[in-house]
């Protein structure tokens, strides 16, 4: 008796976050591959059975080929801005200064305790082209401010950025301890030989810090892509005419703002798919403690 | 020589800190300008004439009050939910070998690569059927969902010894004592930053407000400052930073305290 109830205490443990995972995440996914073959809208109460008409349409539609591209462009820039740029910080904090590391840290990661929200209506103010502080100080050189939200690759740049504004320190601080966590007599036997800085960092630190920088740069595509959906929603609601919409907003459009679900899970199954692939890729190159309970 | 070349980089990470700051320093400093001041002295950061008034203003356009308390409620169910479900499931893969452990582990681990995109509709619906539309518990339920703090929790799990429990079974000390009573207390600093910053991810939570709340008695936070936001430029800015004003006070409080945790739990959630 004492045996076998030993053997159910560690499912007994699990419970609570299995009936969670199940219901708000196993099932809804289900549900969602289930719908991607239906036309619905939400309330009414039959479902018309499509086939795969609303995966043709994420690949066909001018509007969805419009946001794909929008999409491919999101990822370009929140790369460079939410990964590189913080990459390159740290490795300066690390390896260039040896003074004020922990002041910095702790200075870099305040934006990431605020609300997107207030992010998307401080940089609205600054970059206001009328009457911001930018427009301001540009005015006094004759220069103009765009209109920036007029323009799709505009609002996406501006979007990025107030991500950026927010992510930076935090993935600043992933990637300072992923180089913290390089052995320091490695660092200092290049030092003794004589090897220039940079050689080092591009020879030997950058592919010893290879784990921590494909999780930290997968991190960034498939949160950043989420994290732009609030300024996207207080800002642009995805215009000019879907210039700045990506596939998680326009998901989100189909849904709850045009009634269209079909569209909608199709266009959530096909994000799914292709965040699947960088799971599969961060399993390889990153979840090395797996093993552990294999 | 060598000295100047490390000051220029210091220059760099100085610009890198004003780019982070300065945007949270104006809005603070602009609650509190009147309207025509904000304008004319945008660029001071201390302002020439303090007022309160877009506080009081605020104050009477929205239930300051009411929406404080709907955000730091939501906010407390999520942390405490979390909390819970992530220490056990996180000690229960620490002290058992059972079936089906890494497929179990690989599952938490691609949680976070689940679009919420892919949940929205479904929980949604189940929401409404369950009646919590534009409740509280309504917003909080789905971001329960979420295997962020049972990864932390594992690695700082696996720093505890075999001996001190097995010490502890050998004694016939019952499970739940030997989690009450050894686990947790050891646990306490990475308890401490882990909640933190799960009460300020959920206290800045978005997503699920806007798709489950629609009635402004029961908006939180960012639904509210939201409101005071429009594309079109006819933006009351100075009342807008008011209301994002007292948004960021308790994280920054919160941040205060616990800032030393908080940045170590949040490197040890990347080191793999």
């Amino acid at each position: 008796m004492h045996n076998k109830n030993k053997r159910f205490l560690p499912f007994l443990y699990l419970l609570p976050t299995a009936i969670l995972l199940v219901v708000f995440l196993v099932i809804p996914i289900l549900y969602t591959f289930y719908l991607s073959f239906f036309d619905w809208n939400l309330i009414a109460p039959t479902k018309e059975f499509v086939g795969l008409r609303n995966y043709l349409e994420v690949f066909t539609d001018p509007v969805n080929q419009k946001v794909i591209l929008n999409t491919l462009i999101y990822i370009v820039f929140l790369v460079v801005l939410n990964f590189l740029v913080p990459y390159f910080i740290s490795l300066v904090v690390k390896f260039f200064i040896s003074k004020m590391q922990g002041v910095y840290k702790v200075l870099f990661f305040i934006p990431s305790l605020f609300s997107l929200v207030v992010g998307a209506m401080v940089f609205t103010w600054i970059l206001n082209p009328v009457s911001g502080p930018i427009a301001y100080i540009l005015k006094n050189f004759g220069i103009a401010m765009p209109n920036w939200s007029n323009s799709g690759i505009l609002a996406i740049t501006v979007i990025c950025f107030i991500t950026n504004w927010k992510v930076f320190g935090y993935n600043f601080i992933l990637l300072l301890t992923g180089l913290g966590s390089i052995p320091k007599n490695i660092i200092d036997a290049a030092k003794v030989d004589g090897i220039p800085k940079w050689r080092l960092i591009w020879n030997v630190i950058l592919p010893m810090n290879r784990g921590i920088g494909i999780y930290v740069l997968i991190l960034t595509i498939v949160q950043g892509l989420q994290y732009v959906f609030t300024p996207i929603n207080v800002i642009t609601t995805g215009g000019p005419y879907y210039g700045s919409s990506n596939m998680i907003y326009q998901t989100y459009l189909n849904a709850f703002v045009l009634y269209k679900t079909g569209t909608s899970s199709a266009l959530a199954i096909v994000t799914f798919v292709i965040f699947l692939i960088l799971l599969f890729i961060e399993i390889r190159f990153v979840e090395r403690k797996a093993k552990n309970y294999a | 020589m060598l000295k100047r070349k490390i000051n220029l980089w210091h220059i760099l990470l100085l610009l890198v800190i004003l780019g982070a700051i300065l945007p949270i320093l104006f809005m603070i400093s602009n609650s509190f300008k009147t309207l025509r001041d904000s304008y004319g002295t945008m660029l001071n950061l201390i302002p020439l004439h303090p007022t309160l008034e877009n506080y009081q203003l605020l104050n009477q356009q929205v239930n300051l009050l009411g929406l404080t308390w709907n955000t730091f409620l939501m906010a407390t169910m999520v942390t405490v939910g979390k909390l819970l479900t992530g220490l056990l499931t996180a000690y229960a893969f620490r002290s058992y070998q059972f079936k089906g452990k890494m497929l179990i582990y690989l599952i938490f681990v691609s949680t976070i690569f689940v679009p919420f995109t892919i949940v929205m509709i479904p929980n949604y619906l189940v929401i409404a059927k369950l009646n919590l539309l534009n409740n509280i518990i309504g917003v909080a339920l789905p971001q329960l969902c979420d295997a962020t703090g049972i990864m932390i929790f594992l690695k700082t799990m696996e720093k505890i010894p075999n001996s001190l429990i097995d010490a502890a079974k050998i004694d016939n000390i019952p499970n739940r004592r030997i989690f009450f009573n050894i686990v947790v207390p050891i646990l306490k600093p990475s308890i401490v930053s882990v909640g933190a910053i799960f009460f300020i991810n959920s206290w800045n939570e978005y997503v699920w407000p806007t798709l489950i709340l629609k009635d402004k008695a029961s908006f939180t936070l960012p639904l509210a400052l939201q409101n005071y936001i429009s594309s079109e430029g006819g933006t009351n800015f100075p009342l807008a930073m008011a209301l994002s004003t007292i948004m960021v006070i308790l994280p920054l409080i919160i941040y205060l305290i616990f800032q030393k945790y908080i940045l170590n739990s949040i490197s040890n959630s990347g080191l793999k």
